[in-house]
């Protein structure tokens, strides 16, 4: 598979700040891939985003050094409004996520799709085909300024995947949901993903992150201190060190494994419990 | 839609009939004429069903300064024609023709465009404004200005709340709440400029300066009478200039 986004040796430091946020950042996101960026706070996960997203160096200011590319084309070269259509980005805070214009959730929706120009009647089939994807067909005559901050956040996720973008950059998209609003909007992400979309996600909960995602990137300080495979990364030394939560199975397997039991293969997902284990019993 | 034959007129119409009041009184100086439009006013905002809210603003907020700006060319005005006396001032013929020639005009023109408000949505008429070639930006701050001032006042609530967990009074004598000022204004503020940032972001987000042309769900419709009403208000003006100038 051929990379949609290339980053090569980025770094980048905010205006008026003598640090670099990130430093010599290098990746490469493949087409249609499901990416999860980890990290712990204040490790530039969110600025990482910012720069797949094309507000760095588009909106924020200040030193970016290296090269990102976005389809083979350099990121300077692309207008802010048309990455609009190709990219789409879903932030951390779902209370300034609305456009401020808009009395109803179904307009809400619409928004982007009406800056596109896209055809009115088109528009209320997507938005319809959306709000029932993301189920919430129930607020869509509410105001969205009197969403609570999971209604916001679900209401965000739909405004932006309503339009189609091939690439979703998603910063934490459940943290104000419940355990099922959460499970639900990685059933949504996962959705768009087998719809050919490249999805880039930061995510706190490892569980859903290692049970959704086909690769890692673990930034550390700014640094990209490992990319590749999901249970690759999770077994990996370098994420042992990394002072990262395991999803739960996997801290389990893995003290069992300190405590002598053999392991078959790491486990990272909670399906996979009862297989990492049988066939060694079966030997025995 | 809305069957009111006032209220389904398009914005433009609403907001021209606005402008042909205020330009016919600057032409007609005739104070009699300019008082006759508030009764032609009362009359749209009743069909309107809106007249109990206008008069009531009207009376809250325009009869106040109706009565001072009267009083003061009553008192005020130079003239020789003195008609009366009170106190140490001398009541001129001429400051009572000036004062109702001004409080005539001020109420024809504060009440036509304080009625405009009442009978139009403003959605409807930026989106109006919008299709006559206003910029998506314009009709961008206009319209999420109307929202954010409620919003603000939420925050301002959160804050104001948020601050007397920290200890800070907020309720009691004006001396009090006057000194609760800073701490909850501060944050509010600065929390405001803060969230432009992300709003920014988020418009970004939604495909705002999309190059290209934008579509609306929202769509008004112009009927024959939009067409031929602003034709009358321009005719009526020309016949007026033309009587004021020729006659």
């Amino acid at each position: 598979m051929t990379p949609i986004i290339q980053l090569d040796n980025v770094s980048y430091s905010y205006p008026v700040s003598e640090d670099w946020i990130l430093k010599n950042v290098s990746l490469d996101i493949k087409k249609g891939s499901f990416v999860s960026i980890v990290g712990n706070n204040g490790s530039g996960k969110t600025t990482l985003c910012n720069i797949l997203r094309g507000f760095i160096p588009h909106f924020h200011k200040g030193d970016l050094e290296g090269a990102i590319k976005l389809d083979g084309t350099d990121m300077s070269e692309y207008q802010l409004g048309q990455l609009g259509e190709k990219i789409g980005f879903v932030f951390q805070n779902p209370f300034t996520q609305i456009s401020g214009v808009k009395d109803t959730v179904f307009e809400e929706v619409a928004y982007g799709l009406e800056n596109l120009g896209v055809p009115v009647e088109d528009i209320y089939e997507r938005v319809e085909e959306v709000l029932s994807l993301v189920k919430i067909q129930n607020l869509r005559e509410k105001n969205p300024f009197e969403l609570s901050g999971g209604q916001r956040q679900r209401v965000a996720l739909a405004s932006i995947i309503v339009m189609d973008p091939d690439i979703l950059v998603i910063d934490e998209p459940s943290s104000q949901l419940d355990p099922i609003g959460t499970e639900h909007v990685f059933e949504i992400i996962r959705l768009m993903k087998e719809r050919g979309k490249t999805i880039i996600l930061v995510e706190h909960k490892m569980d859903l992150v290692a049970e959704y995602s086909d690769e890692l990137i673990v930034l550390d300080k700014g640094e990209v201190l490992i990319q590749g495979p999901t249970r690759d990364v999770l077994a990996s030394d370098v994420f042992n060190k990394a002072q990262i939560q395991y999803p739960h199975v996997t801290e389990i397997a893995l003290e069992l494994q300190k405590q002598g039991v053999p392991l078959n293969f790491l486990p990272i997902r909670d399906s996979e419990i009862t297989t990492c284990f049988e066939n060694d019993r079966g030997n025995k | 839609m809305n069957q009111n034959p006032i209220l389904s007129l398009h914005p433009l119409t609403k907001f021209y009939f606005a402008l042909f009041i205020t330009v016919s009184v600057i032409i007609v100086p005739n104070y009699i004429f300019a008082y006759a439009w508030f009764p032609v006013l009362m009359i749209i905002a009743a069909v309107a069903k809106v007249a109990k809210p206008f008069i009531s603003f009207i009376l809250k907020t325009l009869m106040i300064l109706l009565v001072i700006v009267f009083l003061m060319q009553l008192f005020f005005y130079p003239g020789e024609d003195v008609i009366g006396s009170w106190w140490i001032f001398d009541l001129t013929h001429e400051g009572l023709m000036h004062g109702l020639s001004l409080t005539s005009r001020i109420l024809a023109i504060g009440s036509a465009f304080i009625l405009f408000f009442r009978i139009v949505d403003v959605k409807d008429f930026v989106k109006a404004l919008e299709d006559i070639g206003m910029p998506p930006t314009g009709a961008y701050i206009v319209l999420s200005t109307l929202q954010i001032i409620p919003e603000m006042r939420r925050q301002s609530n959160t804050i104001m709340e948020a601050q007397k967990t920290r200890g800070v009074e907020t309720d009691g004598s004006l001396i009090v709440r006057a000194k609760a000022f800073f701490p909850t204004l501060t944050p509010l503020i600065l929390s405001s400029i803060a969230s432009t940032e992300e709003r920014a972001i988020t418009l970004e987000s939604r495909a705002f300066s999309a190059p290209g042309k934008k579509t609306s769900l929202h769509k008004l419709t112009k009927r024959p009478i939009d067409r031929v009403l602003p034709w009358v208000y321009i005719g009526i003006i020309i016949g007026l200039i033309i009587w004021r100038v020729f006659l």
